[in-house]
């Protein structure tokens, strides 16, 4: 699992290369909260490289949306694959969730 | 004349006291006679003291007598009492209106003293008549509860004695089997059974036993479990069917007995073995829509006389050919003139289905149903089927053995080593990447939860793989659980109103194509299947 956090103005990237899983989780989850407890309200994960991501995953993105929500920030998530976009489907949180194709879609969206 | 020393009560209804005077002197010496002079006090008097009989006048002010009879028939606790109009009105329209309201008779006034003693004394030996005859049945109705529950109790012995989970075998794609046993309303003993006798060979047995209720069960179960028993170092179905009969027939003072067919299927070769000991001849469905009646016999019903060597034939099925198996339920079950379904109807039906086996069973019983539309089911009904859905020949199968000890660190490794085991098959990225989701959810929970205990314990996973399907069991030896029996999250809730939890049974029994859990001895058994084509 490699993490690596771009910046474009207000808006902090993160891409994920690998899997998002029970073992990757807790680190993934680290880094996004360095992010926020450093001020960052605008957070974009970006999905491109990710091969999968299973309920352990999904477990911190709720959370992540929940904290942001609660203090009028922003999650958004992009460039899921086709697998990735099933398991948003059959969970609901491609609806619950701000999902883009794109980063640039996403980044215009915030 | 009252039978006991306590004396019958009658109530005498009248609004001139001088006639309820009259009926007191005719009456006082045999009964108690209570008097009411109006329809109101006699409502009264009647539910509180409960009469043994009421005299009542008709013509009364305020309200009449046809409208007091009308009232104590209506209240539960009046409603038996015999009431006998007696009245100065003697056109016969009105006695008929005293009739229809329920009175029990009605005589005209004067009275003839010896009359009016004949008939009360007539009506109270009816209405105590009739006051045995209702405690008679519900003597008799307790006495049929009792006898149901008797009924209740074989049927709960034979139904929890058949295995019900469907498929039994998921992880066996070679062939696939169905049965059902739709029990008559007093248990007439049927039953079936299948099990693997090696890693090839699976045992497939139908049995009908004599006689019904708790005793007939109770044979099926004694039956069933010496067939297992013996079928365990025996793979001849001629020497498991004579053992069983030895023995049934040794000690068997009730002379019951049993009517069997035992099958051996190895299911690479398409061999088949059997034995036919008094039952209805199965049939093979072939492929090609052609019907062969297995109607070699190898001996007596089960049970009867000792001291018999069964015999067995073999038969060969391959590819889409499916043994069926059916009780005389089937055969003979009556429709509401008393015709029976026959050999004929199901052999007609048989040679127009094409199904696999879940699908023919229901279907065959659907049918039977049909045809017998209202009539009772006098039988059990019971019907197995097994089919062979792919020879040996045709399936390349590659197997992968993993073994994960617990720690969640391996997770990890048993994904990298199934993803390269699927990209080496040339397996769909996709594939993988599911199987790695339910491999992540699941290890988790079983590494977590699982054990409880300091020994040493550890995950196995069996992966083999077909042109067609993708088969994986995880087993785990540790306390009984089923992951497919949690409740999953609401999906249509709010990012508020979400929980975090429930999600990773959700996407296993999504990703997959079909998902199941058993129970095997000591261990929690999950089987996954992707469909590939």
């Amino acid at each position: 699992m490699e993490i690596s956090v771009t910046e474009s103005g207000e808006v902090r990237i993160l891409s994920f290369q690998g899997n998002l899983d029970t073992n990757t989780s807790p680190e993934a989850e680290n880094a996004i909260n360095r992010l926020i407890d450093a001020g960052a309200q605008k957070l974009l994960v970006n999905f491109e490289s990710l091969d999968y991501i299973s309920s352990a995953g999904l477990r911190i993105l709720l959370a992540t949306a929940k904290k942001l929500k609660a203090s009028q920030g922003d999650l958004k998530i992009c460039c899921l694959n086709e697998t990735v976009q099933e398991v948003f489907d059959i969970s609901g949180f491609a609806t619950i969730l701000s999902v883009s194709q794109t980063e640039e879609e996403a980044l215009g969206a915030y | 004349m009252p039978e006991t020393t306590e004396k019958f009560t009658i109530l005498a209804v009248d609004d001139t006291p001088e006639n309820l005077d009259v009926v007191k002197g005719i009456l006082s010496a045999d009964y108690i006679v209570k008097a009411a002079t109006s329809g109101p006090m006699a409502l009264k008097i009647a539910e509180k003291q409960s009469p043994d009989l009421i005299l009542l006048d008709i013509m009364m002010p305020d309200m009449d007598g046809y409208e007091v009879c009308r009232r104590l028939k209506d209240n539960e606790l009046t409603k038996d009492v015999p009431i006998i109009f007696l009245t100065a009105m003697d056109q016969t329209t009105d006695e008929a209106q005293g009739f229809e309201l329920g009175a029990a008779d009605y005589m005209t006034k004067p009275v003839n003293p010896p009359i009016l003693k004949a008939r009360v004394a007539t009506h109270l030996a009816l209405k105590n008549s009739m006051d045995q005859l209702q405690s008679a049945f519900d003597i008799i109705k307790k006495h049929k509860e009792r006898m149901q529950q008797e009924l209740n109790v074989g049927r709960d012995i034979q139904m929890s004695m058949l295995p019900v989970d469907f498929p039994p075998f998921p992880e066996r794609t070679e062939f696939s089997i169905h049965a059902l046993l739709k029990p008559a309303r007093e248990v007439g003993g049927d039953f079936y059974d299948f099990f693997f006798v090696s890693e090839d060979e699976i045992c497939l047995v139908l049995g009908d036993v004599s006689g019904k209720g708790v005793p007939a069960a109770l044979f099926m179960a004694v039956t069933k479990t010496m067939i297992k028993t013996q079928a365990a170092d025996d793979s001849s179905p001629a020497s498991i069917v004579t053992r069983v009969n030895e023995e049934l027939s040794a000690d068997n003072p009730a002379c019951m007995f049993v009517t069997l067919f035992v099958a051996i299927v190895n299911v690479r070769s398409g061999e088949l073995r059997f034995t036919n000991a008094g039952h209805n001849p199965p049939y093979i469905l072939r492929h090609d829509g052609k019907l062969d009646c297995l109607d070699q016999r190898h001996g007596p019903i089960i049970g009867a006389v000792e001291g018999v060597a069964f015999r067995e034939d073999q038969v060969q099925i391959g590819e889409q050919d499916t043994l069926f198996l059916f009780t005389d339920g089937v055969t003979e079950a009556m429709d509401t003139s008393n015709q029976l379904y026959s050999e004929d109807r199901l052999e007609e039906f048989l040679r127009k289905a094409d199904n696999t086996p879940d699908q023919l069973t229901g279907e065959v019983l659907s049918d039977v149903e049909k045809f017998a539309t209202d009539a009772e089911q006098a039988d059990d009904i019971t019907i197995l089927a097994f089919r062979i859905e792919q020879t040996p020949g045709q399936i390349i199968t590659d197997e992968l053995h993993l073994v994960a000890e617990i720690d969640l660190a391996e997770i990890e490794r048993i994904n990298t080593e199934f993803t390269q085991f699927a990209e080496e098959r040339g397996l769909a990225a996709g594939v993988a990447q599911k199987v790695c989701i339910a491999f992540d959810d699941l290890l988790n929970n079983i590494i977590s939860y699982a054990f409880d205990d300091d020994e040493e314990h550890h995950i196995e996973i069996d992966i083999s793989v077909t042109a067609k399907r993708l088969v994986i069991t995880v087993a785990d030896d540790g306390v009984p659980f089923n992951p497919f029996d949690q409740v999953g999250p609401d999906t249509s809730l709010s990012l508020e109103e979400r929980d975090i939890g429930g999600l990773g049974v959700l996407l296993v029994t999504e990703l997959m194509d079909q998902c199941s859990y058993q129970r095997r001895r000591d261990s929690n058994v999950v089987t996954l299947i992707m469909n590939l084509a």
